[in-house]
């Protein structure tokens, strides 16, 4: 990461670089984040770096620019946590008070105020457009995501990651880790519409081998479905079905579907890659 | 089959699950002595309108919930329940600086402390340094002090993960969502030492974005403290009201924040508490707009 940091601008507006910049690796993360930082462990992070800036004020903005190994894994951690409208910054970006997030080859960069959003907030758009041409070219996707049916896909409510603390902070499934997700496990969760209504979420997870999948298939019809549901499906409580079916080393769940008959088009629509 | 609470399992209203066994309060009149007992206590002038916290008020609030507490009608009195002259005391603050404990909280204990008695120099007020600040190391008596806030990994930061800064490793007590958190409340530096636990919901934040899990717009001014000597008790209450204004502003679906399952075991597995609601006695005073629970 030490070849564009000199080159990210010390001052932006009138906020001033102050104290020390820091970088934080897989083993002091936790002295930077209380909270965030096994979310980011979930991924192949390697470092991060910060610089503060403060105005004449002393108001505060944090930049912070995450190496996460890989663009698929920078996506993965932006994809996340996605609630607010794209400003044009980086490959995919979103901003909402006080928070800036964007990604960048295999760089996730986020800017956050720490005190008055509102005044902070041109600084933090100005000081995302000078970041983000530093950090080298656009990365690919993850190709996991090509699996997702394209027809009534919510593209910015799709979530790619490996690890059940990321599942449930996207939606919560169990309190304990139901289908065996681990770094070795792929997901992606994506949220589906039709004529402007809730169609469904679909979850794909691939797994390292076929035994693993087959094992928390069947773990997770046990756990999480009624003792009576034929073939995977079950109606939930609110009346939505979900519905999960495995393939080779691929689980692949439909939750809330207004119907089962939703659920199964959305489930043959998936497209496995060829073995 | 191991239990673990599923999404389907909220759908079906049986969130409170997760505390314990009851879906509803009981009411004060009706509560058995031996409850735990849990004081809610809010004023709308507890934060004045440029969201500044008011010393006097948020005195006045701890003095009556403590009161309340041990059924005493002078605050001084009330603290010579809980601590003696000889006593020497740490109060375990939080200074995550996003959302850290007000001083208004802690110099309100503080003063109540020092009215009761205990020498100045016996007092300490510390987070980060607490395994070696000198006054906790030989402390007799623990204040555990700190605003209430959902967190990525555990749920929610009560006054149960607060003592995580009295155990060599925090990360340890990272794996399956925290749920080792009730065994600090047995460190030989803590066990039998806390007094009081105040969880400040003066502004309680229910949603987490961000690397921080920190964003201003998921705080609120909920004006209050919950206040009690039961430490599961008073999270448990802390996770009703989270869970409250997470149904009201992100709909039922998150109305948990994610598994915050630390509470729940710290009663069943660590004996530290309880966390089933027929057994907390719920007594709320003052303010009551928009009180959620």
């Amino acid at each position: 990461m030490t070849d564009f940091r000199e080159s990210i601008p010390k001052k932006i507006l009138d906020w001033q670089a102050t104290g020390k910049d820091m970088v934080y690796d897989r083993k002091t993360l936790f002295d930077y984040m209380d909270g965030g930082a096994e979310v980011y462990l979930a991924f192949d992070f390697k470092e991060a770096f910060v610089r503060k800036y403060q105005d004449p004020a002393k108001e505060e903005i944090a930049l912070d620019i995450y190496d996460m190994g890989s663009p698929e894994e920078a996506f993965g951690i932006f994809s996340c946590d996605r609630q607010d409208p794209g400003v044009g910054i980086g490959q995919e970006s979103e901003y909402g008070p006080g928070l800036l997030r964007f990604h960048q080859g295999r760089y996730f960069v986020s800017i956050t105020a720490a005190g008055d959003e509102k005044k902070a907030e041109k600084a933090i758009l100005e000081l995302g457009k000078a970041v983000a041409p530093l950090l080298g070219p656009p990365g690919a996707r993850p190709a996991l995501l090509g699996c997702l049916p394209e027809t009534g896909l919510k593209k910015d409510r799709t979530s790619y990651f490996h690890s059940a603390v990321n599942l449930n902070n996207r939606f919560y499934l169990a309190g304990d880790n139901i289908l065996n997700l681990d770094a070795r496990t792929d997901c992606v969760f994506a949220e589906y519409e039709a004529g402007g209504a809730e169609a469904g979420n679909l979850l794909i997870i691939r797994y390292p081998d076929e035994n693993r999948a087959q094992a928390a298939y069947r773990f997770f019809n046990k756990a999480y479905l009624p003792p009576n549901a034929a073939a995977g499906a079950a109606q939930a409580e609110d009346r939505t079905w979900t519905v999960a079916r495995v393939r080779t080393n691929f689980v692949a769940i439909v939750f809330k579907a207004p119907m089962k008959d939703d659920a199964e088009r959305l489930h043959s629509a998936v497209r496995y890659p060829r073995k | 089959m191991k239990y673990t609470l599923t999404r389907r399992d909220l759908l079906r209203g049986a969130a409170a699950a997760v505390l314990g066994t009851a879906v509803g309060f009981p009411q004060e009149s009706t509560a058995p002595a031996k409850k735990s007992r849990v004081i809610l206590i809010r004023h709308k002038d507890a934060l004045d309108e440029n969201s500044q916290f008011n010393e006097k008020v948020i005195q006045q609030m701890l003095d009556e919930a403590v009161m309340k507490l041990l059924d005493q009608s002078d605050p001084v009195a009330a603290f010579r329940r809980l601590v003696k002259p000889e006593d020497v005391v740490g109060i375990k603050s939080n200074v995550w600086s996003y959302l850290p404990t007000p001083p208004e909280v802690e110099k309100a204990v503080k003063r109540r402390l020092l009215d009761a008695g205990v020498k100045e120099e016996s007092i300490a007020i510390d987070d980060h340094t607490v395994r070696t600040n000198p006054i906790f190391v030989k402390s007799t008596a623990l204040f555990n002090v700190r605003p209430l806030r959902t967190h990525y990994l555990a749920g929610m930061s009560g006054c149960i993960k607060n003592y995580i800064m009295f155990d060599v490793s925090q990360p340890d007590h990272h794996p399956d969502s925290c749920a080792s958190l009730g065994s600090l409340f047995h460190l030989s530096q803590v066990k039998g030492k806390t007094r009081l636990n105040i969880l400040c919901v003066l502004t309680p934040q229910y949603y987490g974005r961000g690397p921080h899990n920190f964003s201003r717009r998921y705080v609120w001014n909920y004006k209050g403290l919950i206040v009690g000597q039961d430490v599961v008790a008073v999270d448990t209450i802390g996770l009703r009201l989270l869970m409250a204004k997470r149904r009201i502003e992100l709909g039922p679906a998150q109305e948990i924040p994610p598994v915050p399952k630390h509470i729940r075991l710290a009663d069943t597995k660590y004996g530290i508490g309880t966390s089933d609601l027929t057994k907390i006695e719920l007594i709320k005073l003052g303010w009551p707009d928009e009180i959620l629970i």
